[in-house]
């Protein structure tokens, strides 16, 4: 019901592309993964979670607040150590990695847009863009960042500040930067929580368009079920458990399944 | 209001942590610096020398001028006072007049002069180092003083108190030795005397001779004082008011004023430390306001992304600025609870140091005083109060729109404000340095002065300044890798934050760098001018105390000594506008075919009775030239004129004035030589063979005479308090600018970063706020050491002391670079990536 016609249509053959996802399953998986958090009288946000995200897949988390959504993402993304099961990155383990070494298998195959933008006021476009690839020691791909740049539609704003661009503009620098290092995936929490409707939007689908044309996976925490409905596949939690998963989801059934999810 | 600042403050307990610190150590260091003033300003001496008698008439203990102004038709008088480092005396028949008044039962001259005891060849000093004062024995009863042991004095006969005979482990029965400037005189002590339930006064060691003795002995031309006794039943008043007609000018004391009547070496003297502990408050305070200031305004910028949501609930900026008004003073106040008592702990222990470098006098004690503490609190929440609200002033004009776009930056500029408010401090820094002669006695309190200024003049300027140096210290942190360009990136884009950190630094370094150069280059110029004066003497013979004028005349006739030059230290009293001012000067004897002391003569001729010499520093200023009758006072109060005959130049840790041996000699209490320099041949074995018990060095060896040793010591001091408040101040400052940065580092850390490269960076930007710190401060001590070091002698020096300036950029160095490291490593370690969840 947000959609237009046109818009629907474009999505439609980027999901096309994306039925054939790349063979050798999950680039990102979980097994079993349990997180407890010692405050809060121990209460379980991840209780034994299995799930696999292929790649080349847009895949949106969903679940009510406090269902253990953000901590799916962070153990996903190495930012997080689970209590117990395994977490896979591209084949590698990285539940057992130490730091700095989890740093560098994180920067080395991990982008990430999150709610707050989370780009360093101190540097302008252009050098937040180039930051991950900087701080990895590798020579950073300059035609390819201005191409993301360009696909983000920032040309001719790298010399700006964060702080001279309006939070649709953060956002889409913070995508531009996800972009640059060419990730195997993207973790995106709530991207679209502090923009407006049509900036969300054009946020989404660029998401969708990286999905499509680069073959990265994203995995998107969203409470948005319009949101959710470009994914190719919703994963929904409670109480730190997957409850259901819905496959080419609409914004429609996206808001049927969450309500179930919230009253069970 | 006070109801929403409580709860800010409670929810952010952390953040006010910094300025809760600074709050406390300002408070703490204004109420000690307030406490240690307080109490020599009020510092009785304590009175019962006199404690028998009922009024003491006095002899002149100060010169007091009076002038006259006329003002349109109101005529202006004005009375300035110095006081005297000598006693006058009183007319002789002064004591039968006074005794002759009704209500009189008894009147008793004192006359106090100090000598040197010693016993079995060894000085003997009252306790606590306390000077030896001889008195006459009818005046024993003023104290009370009563025999424990033996007899009253006769001729040739002395009595000690009880504490003295102690030290000296004598009998009655036993010689003792005693000099004074009429000589070396062996006396046998015939008793031992005390105060009833005391073995000896405080500050001094109480010596009696026989009346009829007294005079030779001391040299005294009448008495210091004469005490009267009232006749029992007697009328005070009627009998004070003829006393009052009876002694003319000479003050008449009562009560607690008594004890002035007694010799000035005999008295505690608060003199010098009204001095040190005004210094050492003007430090303290500047520092810790200066800190105080810095760190509330670094508060309040971090505070800037809730003040911008408190704007968007409908908080108007009046209401902000009163919130962060009202915060800071509650802030102050809690800091204050503790600050005052450790204020006290802080002041005692300061003076028991002092005490013990004898900077101030074994009696003195720190008087807890409440109107000094609330003083000191007040200052505090009034410093902290204002400049939350000058800090807050620009920060609250965020407009509630811009409010959530823009939390981390405040509005910015000021630019032009900032360096208006610079040129004042400026300004008052070139006059200081351009017009106060800084050569003279002035110069270390002016350098003080025009370094705070300078200081304030920076501060105040600040990212003005603080901009061009961080741009090129990034540039050169630049080249180390991806983190040093990052360091610089962060650096350059946040001007403010390098600026809170670097000025506590360049305090630190400046204030305490320029007062230990330039007192580096006072002792280093007095040494050498030391040595030149000295150069020509072949010999220098000292003795323990001093040696009297009638031993120098007797060396000096010694076969083989064809120069000698002795030097009796006194003060001497000028008139400076209608202003007494005491000034140090020497006697000088000199005798013999050849100069022995070589003062750097640059016109006239040193001659003898009736003559002085000038410092060219003084004559200059006074514009006085050779042959110019010059009026005035010496140690005792006696007003002379004498004739100009020379200005000399080496007068560094000597004397501004020569004097006539024989002139000083007369007037000082002391009027011992303290050092006699020799020429010729093998003096120094003759004069051994001659006097044995005298001390004779070559001049190659001999240590630079000087009594500056416990000023130095208490001018030590006092840049270690100096230093550690600094230091505290700048780790406060660098661990509230790091705290901040969590939520940037988690940033940081989602971009890729490690906590090692997290690390990395954080170091680098400590040294270019270092760096930066340092540049300033050497700048500023650079200006300040220049000017002074110019005047002194008329080179320009920079680093006077290759030393003490390594070890200064090095400390300094260092504690900034800890600083910096230690709370990012905290805060990396605390949880470097799940803040990226909470904290914001």
């Amino acid at each position: 019901m947000y959609r237009s016609g046109g818009l629907a249509g474009r999505l439609v053959d980027m999901r096309n592309t994306s039925e054939n996802p790349a063979s050798g399953g999950g680039v990102v998986e979980l097994v079993d993964v349990t997180r407890t958090y010692p405050d809060g009288a121990g209460v379980r946000a991840l209780d034994g979670v299995t799930v696999a995200f292929g790649r080349g897949t847009f895949s949106a988390v969903m679940g009510p607040s406090g269902s253990g959504k953000s901590t799916l993402l962070h153990c996903a993304a190495g930012l997080d150590r689970p209590d117990s099961g395994r977490v896979t990155l591209a084949g590698r383990e990285i539940g057992t990695l130490r730091e700095p070494k989890l740093t560098e298998e994180r920067r080395r195959r991990v982008g990430f847009v999150f709610q707050s933008y989370n780009l360093l006021d101190a540097l302008s476009v252009w050098h937040n863009v180039l930051l991950p690839q900087r701080l990895a020691g590798v020579r950073p791909d300059k035609r390819w960042a201005r191409e993301v740049i360009a696909r983000v539609g920032l040309s001719g704003r790298e010399n700006d500040r964060p702080g001279q661009l309006s939070g649709g503009q953060r956002q889409r620098v913070a995508l531009a930067r996800a972009l640059a290092a060419r990730p195997e995936v993207i973790f995106a929490d709530e991207p679209t929580g502090a923009l407006d409707l049509s900036t969300g939007r054009e946020v989404l689908s660029l998401l969708r368009e990286a999905v499509g044309s680069l073959g990265t996976a994203v995995v998107m925490v969203t409470h948005d079920p319009a949101a959710a409905a470009w994914a190719d596949r919703v994963v929904f939690l409670a109480d730190g458990r997957m409850v259901d998963e819905l496959v080419d989801p609409t914004a429609e059934k996206v808001a049927e399944r969450m309500m179930a999810v919230s009253v069970r | 209001m006070i109801r929403l600042a409580l709860g800010t403050l409670r929810r952010h307990r952390g953040a006010y942590l910094g300025t809760f610190l600074a709050a406390l150590l300002a408070v703490a260091l204004l109420a000690s610096g307030g406490l240690l003033l307080f109490s020599v300003l009020t510092a009785k001496p304590p009175a019962d020398r006199f404690g028998a008698a009922t009024a003491v008439v006095s002899g002149g203990r100060e010169i007091t001028l009076t002038i006259t102004k006329e003002k349109k038709d109101k005529v202006k008088r004005k009375t300035k006072s110095e006081r005297l480092t000598g006693a006058g005396t009183l007319p002789t028949d002064l004591a039968g007049r006074v005794a002759a008044l009704p209500g009189v039962a008894a009147a008793v001259p004192d006359a106090a002069f100090p000598v040197l005891l010693a016993a079995g060849g060894r000085p003997v000093r009252g306790a606590d180092d306390a000077p030896v004062i001889g008195h006459g024995w009818a005046s024993a009863a003023l104290t009370p003083f009563t025999l424990r042991a033996g007899a009253a004095p006769g001729r040739g006969e002395v009595v000690l108190d009880a504490d003295l005979a102690a030290r000296a482990a004598v009998q009655p029965g036993d010689p003792v030795q005693i000099t004074t400037k009429t000589g070396v005189h062996t006396l046998r002590l015939s008793g031992v005397a005390a105060p009833a339930g005391r073995d000896g006064l405080p500050a001094q060691g109480a010596l009696f001779l026989a009346d009829a003795q007294v005079g030779e002995v001391s040299g005294l031309a009448g008495p210091t004082a004469v005490a009267v006794v009232a006749a029992p039943g007697a009328d005070h008043s009627a009998l004070l008011a003829g006393l009052r007609t009876e002694a003319g000018d000479a003050p008449v004391l009562t009560g607690d004023d008594k004890v002035r009547a007694e010799l000035p070496g005999a008295l505690p003297d608060y003199i010098g430390p009204i001095s040190i502990f005004g210094f050492v408050i003007a430090i303290t305070a500047f520092a810790a306001i200066f800190v105080l200031t810095g760190t509330v305004a670094l508060g309040v910028r971090q505070r800037l992304r809730e003040l911008a949501l408190l704007r968007t609930a409908g908080a108007t900026p009046g209401l902000l600025r009163r919130l962060l008004g009202v915060e800071s003073v509650l802030v102050a106040l809690l800091a204050a609870v503790p600050g005052c008592p450790i204020g006290v702990v802080v002041a005692n222990l300061v003076a028991a140091r002092f005490r013990e470098l004898g900077a101030v006098p074994a009696q003195f004690t720190v008087q807890t005083n409440v109107g000094v503490l609330l003083a000191a609190v007040g200052a505090g929440v009034l410093v902290a109060s204002v400049s939350a609200r000058i800090a807050g002033r620009r920060a609250v004009r965020i407009a509630p729109t811009q409010a959530l776009a823009e939390t981390a930056t405040a509005p910015g500029g000021g630019q032009i404000g900032r360096l208006l408010l610079a040129i004042p401090p400026a300004g008052g820094a070139i006059a200081v340095l351009t017009f106060v002669p800084m050569g003279g006695v002035l110069g270390m309190g002016m350098g003080f002065v025009s370094c705070a200024l300078l200081l304030c003049a920076v501060a105040a300027a600040g990212p003005a300044l603080v901009r061009p140096l961080t741009t090129g210290a990034a540039w050169l942190v630049g080249k180390a890798g991806v983190t040093g360009w990052l360091a610089g990136a962060v650096s350059r884009a946040e001007i403010r934050r390098v600026t809170a950190v670097a000025i506590p630094l360049m305090l630190m370094f400046a204030i305490n760098a320029t007062m230990l150069l330039n007192s580096a280059l006072t002792t280093k110029l007095a040494t050498e001018e030391q040595t030149l004066r000295t150069a020509p003497a072949a010999a220098q013979v000292t003795a323990p105390g001093g040696l009297p004028l009638g031993t120098v005349e007797r060396i000096a006739a010694l076969p083989g000594v064809t120069g000698t030059a002795a030097t009796l230290p006194t003060r001497v009293v000028l008139n400076q506008g209608g202003k007494p001012e005491d000034h140090p000067a020497q006697g000088l004897f000199d005798a013999g075919a050849e100069r022995a002391l070589d003062l750097g003569v640059r016109r006239g001729a040193l001659a003898g009775e009736g003559t002085f010499a000038a410092s060219d520093d003084l004559a200059d200023t006074r514009s006085w030239r050779v042959g110019d009758n010059v009026e005035m006072w010496l140690a005792d109060g006696q007003h002379v004129t004498l004739r100009l005959a020379a200005i000399y130049e080496r007068s560094r840790g000597f004397g501004e004035l020569v004097l006539p041996a024989q002139l000083v000699a007369a007037h000082d209490p002391r009027g011992l030589a303290a050092m006699v320099a020799l020429r010729g041949d093998d003096v120094t074995d003759r004069v051994r063979a001659a006097l044995p018990a005298l001390t004779v060095v070559p001049t190659i060896e001999a240590a630079p005479a000087g009594d500056a040793q416990n000023q130095q010591g208490a001018w030590e001091l006092l840049v270690v308090i100096s230093l550690g408040f600094t230091a505290i101040a700048v780790v406060n400052t660098f661990a509230i600018a790091a705290a901040a940065r969590r939520r940037e580092y988690a940033d940081l850390r989602l971009a890729g970063a490690t906590t090692g490269q997290i690390w990395r960076m954080a170091t680098r930007e400590s040294v270019i706020a270092v760096a930066v710190g340092l540049l300033l401060g050497c700048a500023v001590t650079a200006i300040v050491v220049g000017v002074f070091s110019t005047a002194q002698d008329g080179r320009f020096r920079l680093i006077v002391d290759a030393g003490t300036y390594l070890g200064m950029l090095g400390g300094v160095g260092l504690l900034g670079l800890l600083a910096g490291a230690v709370p990012t490593r905290l805060v990396l370690r605390r949880g470097s990536l799940p803040a990226i969840a909470e904290g914001r």
